[in-house]
């Protein structure tokens, strides 16, 4: 891999832009549109603000989905405790006392 | 499942991981137990840890049958590695990064090239994220919805998929995903931007994301 190197916002076109863009995000943790050696590009460029601002708010609502919302069905469980006793003379799993 | 090649010693505590896993009331009495073998602190550790651990492999593996498997095979490779668990890290930080193992390897055997890198790389044309700077769209600017955005993600093809929810919804830094991918960081840099871009592209377009939706339940 090589290391970045912050492009030269004053002479970046929009097609570098594009393409520099993973790199961007990475560089400014996610905070492309607030980084100050950028918002003189990005306010030249709307466009280019519009898709970071989409972008950010994507990266931002993703971390809502890290809260657990599903719950696996009672089976799971049931096999587990099958599988724990099924096991229990065998050396990888620990010998478990019954409930 | 077998469990060789699987990295089982504990990881380094990585900041942002630990800002999201506190450590639970009880869980630390619970792992001393289990590692005892009562069955009730087993049953415990699992009520304390099994949404997490599900809605991590639903996440990943986009399907309720493979998902509950895994979450099956991870409590199980949990119970039988319980006696090395040394607390150097949050319990829930181990697990996930076993439960994240645990799935990656198991996409492996399936044959599904992970991170699909060929798909991802050279996606096919209905599933690469298409270039557009013009035609703004001012919902995506304020908010997003939860259950859009559930909907897009799970529409997502499996290499932009893994990327995305290792980086943007689990936290992991492009470095550890390039590891646990078996791929560099730029790779893993590129993945992520083409997945959000995919995911703008889905949800400026509803319509299409229902029609994505319906054909892949109606390939299950």
């Amino acid at each position: 891999m090589t290391d970045f190197i912050f492009p030269d916002p004053e002479t970046m076109t929009i097609a570098e832009f594009e393409q520099y863009l993973p790199d961007l995000f990475a560089a400014t943790n996610g905070r492309v549109s607030t980084d100050p050696r950028l918002q003189s590009f990005l306010q030249k460029n709307p466009d280019c603000a519009a898709l970071v601002r989409d972008l950010e708010t994507i990266a931002e609502h993703a971390k809502s989905l890290f809260e657990p919302v599903y719950e696996p069905s009672d089976n799971v469980w049931d096999n587990i405790k099958i599988k724990l006793h099924q096991n229990n003379n065998e050396d990888d799993l620990p010998l478990v006392r019954p409930l | 499942m077998s469990s060789e090649g699987l990295q089982m010693t504990e990881p380094k505590p990585v900041p942002g991981l630990f800002k999201r896993n506190p450590p639970i009331a009880g869980e630390a009495e619970a792992i001393e137990a289990a590692k005892a073998g009562d069955a009730e602190a087993f049953s415990k550790l699992y009520a304390l840890h099994k949404r997490r651990v599900y809605t991590l492999c639903l996440r990943m593996l986009g399907n309720v049958s493979e998902a509950e498997d895994m979450t099956q095979e991870a409590f199980l490779h949990l119970f039988r590695k319980i006696g090395s668990f040394r607390g150097e890290s949050a319990f829930s930080t181990w697990l996930h990064r076993l439960t994240v193992n645990l799935v990656l390897m198991h996409l492996r055997k399936k044959g599904l090239n992970l991170v699909s890198l060929e798909e991802t790389i050279n996606p096919s044309e209905e599933d690469a994220p298409k270039r557009d700077f013009g035609s703004r769209d001012p919902q995506l600017s304020g908010s997003v919805d939860r259950v859009a955005l559930e909907r897009a993600v799970a529409s997502l093809p499996p290499g932009y998929r893994m990327v995305f929810v290792l980086h943007d919804v689990e936290g992991f830094e492009h470095n550890e995903i390039a590891t646990m991918l078996e791929c560099s960081t730029g790779n893993s840099k590129s993945q992520l931007h083409k997945a959000r871009l995919k995911l703008r592209e889905l949800l400026r377009q509803p319509e299409q994301l229902t029609q994505q939706t319906g054909l892949q339940e109606a390939a299950r």
